[in-house]
């Protein structure tokens, strides 16, 4: 299995560098790599808009204080074709957010990997759809 | 369309055998099942739906220099495509992190759509021969670009240091149906003497008169251009002039050189199959480029596929978090500089 996910992230990414074009903004201009974070949050709203949704949170730190923060997460267009829309992640529910947070500082991150607190990954699915010939 | 995919590249394989390096060929290839082009009814060719060019993710304008004048791949590169293309696929579906694994600064997988069959070409640019864009002209590497998404550090002091995409205005006709990673698609539309076709992002809908009509003069402008369309047989052809210069380029998402008010745009859109259109496109631009070059996109209409609203600026929180973090970015300069001083 890890073989398996090693050869597809290294097919991922030499499929990456082929792409001429990569999303909507430059995320280096927005994000610090030195401020990585990860941490829980509670799921307060997401909103479905473009050019990305942001998922609203909720995390409480050690000191039992809450801070909202916003994760930016993929174009409502990529999610919906993978069978999510913006129901699909109710207010309340705890994810766990890993990504590296805006350069001035404030409450925000870019959502590079996001988990239930089971570990299974948000927004799986397969946008490309049934194999095969189109069904017309 | 397995099918098809091996009988194409058997063929290549046929005429690569006789010594003929496939060309990038200008007529339609045949359909393998009899088809017959449905029309509106009145009469014109139908080629109405939501088209994409999603199999073509990933394929590159420019072909890489290794395949020379090759267009399209082998069967054993074509079956190594679709090996990715389905470990991808899969990967997608992997419910749980791989071990190890750490965060980057991007987007992860889910933000990408993918494509749904193998791509066969080598490249987009199918002339010239070598598939590469023509050389630019010194006056046209002068433009102000403005920096895209994969600029790791872009000079961000206005939204104006910015490429038009970014700053939600347009990609262009050209940028908006070269494939990239989401938000491909292609709706068209069509009425007695009409077509327009709604671009997925920026959402531009493009109107295009079929009866004979002069283009606008040539004070009249549009990022987008000012659209005539013709029929020759079952083909559209659309000729688009007007364009506002040095604003969008002709790559992928509008980026590459900003192209001049001199751009001329040649499509042809040609219905293949119940599911299948051929695009070809001539980029024609004497102030940019020494010569025009030409674009061949395999267009699929796929089951359940629709345009999504993409409403760029009501939520672009990335022009404002790039905008801050750059003064964010510059404050700490000044302080660390202030504090080297003292």
């Amino acid at each position: 299995m890890r073989k398996t996910l090693l050869v597809v992230l290294a097919a991922g990414a030499s499929f990456l560098s082929a792409a001429p074009a990569w999303a909507h903004h430059a995320f280096a201009a927005e994000f610090d790599l030195d401020q990585p974070f990860k941490f829980k949050g509670t799921v307060t709203k997401m909103e479905w808009i473009n050019p990305h949704a942001w998922i609203h949170v909720d995390v409480v730190g050690d000191d039992g204080k809450v801070t909202p923060w916003m994760i930016e997460a993929a174009a409502p267009n990529a999610l919906l074709r993978r069978g999510w829309n913006k129901n699909s992640l109710p207010k309340g529910t705890e994810i766990i957010v890993e990504g590296y947070r805006a350069k001035d500082g404030a409450n925000r991150g870019n959502g590079n990997i996001i988990t239930f607190t089971d570990g299974r990954k948000l927004f799986v699915g397969s946008s490309a759809g049934d194999r095969g010939a189109p069904s017309k | 369309m397995r099918h098809l995919v091996c009988i194409s590249a058997l063929g290549v394989m046929a005429a690569m055998a006789f010594g003929q390096a496939p060309s990038g060929e200008t007529k339609p290839a045949p359909a393998t099942k009899s088809w017959n082009q449905p029309k509106t009814p009145w009469g014109d060719p139908d080629l109405q739906g939501t088209w994409t060019g999603d199999d073509c993710i990933g394929t590159p304008l420019q072909r890489p220099v290794k395949f020379g004048d090759r267009l399209y791949l082998t069967e054993q590169e074509l079956a190594e495509r679709e090996a990715n293309r389905e470990k991808t696929e899969h990967s997608d579906l992997e419910q749980v992190v791989a071990p190890g694994q750490a965060a980057t600064i991007g987007g992860p997988e889910h933000w990408m759509e993918r494509s749904r069959r193998p791509c066969k070409q080598t490249s987009l640019i199918v002339d010239p021969r070598d598939g590469r864009l023509p050389d630019i002209l010194p006056e046209a590497k002068t433009r102000h670009v403005g920096a895209g998404a994969i600029v790791s550090d872009p000079k961000a002091d206005s939204w104006e240091d910015f490429d038009y995409y970014i700053r939600c205005i347009t990609r262009g006709v050209v940028g908006s149906i070269l494939p990239v990673i989401y938000g491909n698609g292609q709706q068209i539309v069509q009425g007695k003497g009409f077509v327009t076709i709604l671009q997925e992002m920026v959402h531009e809908a493009r109107v295009i008169p079929l009866d004979g009509r002069p283009h606008a003069g040539p004070n009249i402008r549009s990022f987008m251009g000012d659209a005539r369309g013709h029929w020759e047989g079952n083909t559209l052809v659309v000729e688009t002039t007007n364009f506002v210069g040095n604003t969008t380029g002709v790559n992928g998402n509008g980026g590459g050189t900003p192209t001049s008010d001199a751009l001329t745009l040649t499509e042809r859109y040609t219905r293949t199959g119940p599911n299948e259109m051929r695009y070809e496109l001539t980029v024609d631009d004497p102030k940019t480029f020494v010569r025009p070059y030409k674009v061949l996109l395999p267009l699929t209409e796929e089951p359940g596929y629709r345009n999504y609203e993409y409403a760029c600026h009501e939520g672009n929180y990335g022009m404002f978090n790039s905008l801050s973090g750059a003064r964010a970015k510059e404050k700490k300069a000044a302080a660390a500089a202030a504090a080297a001083k003292n």
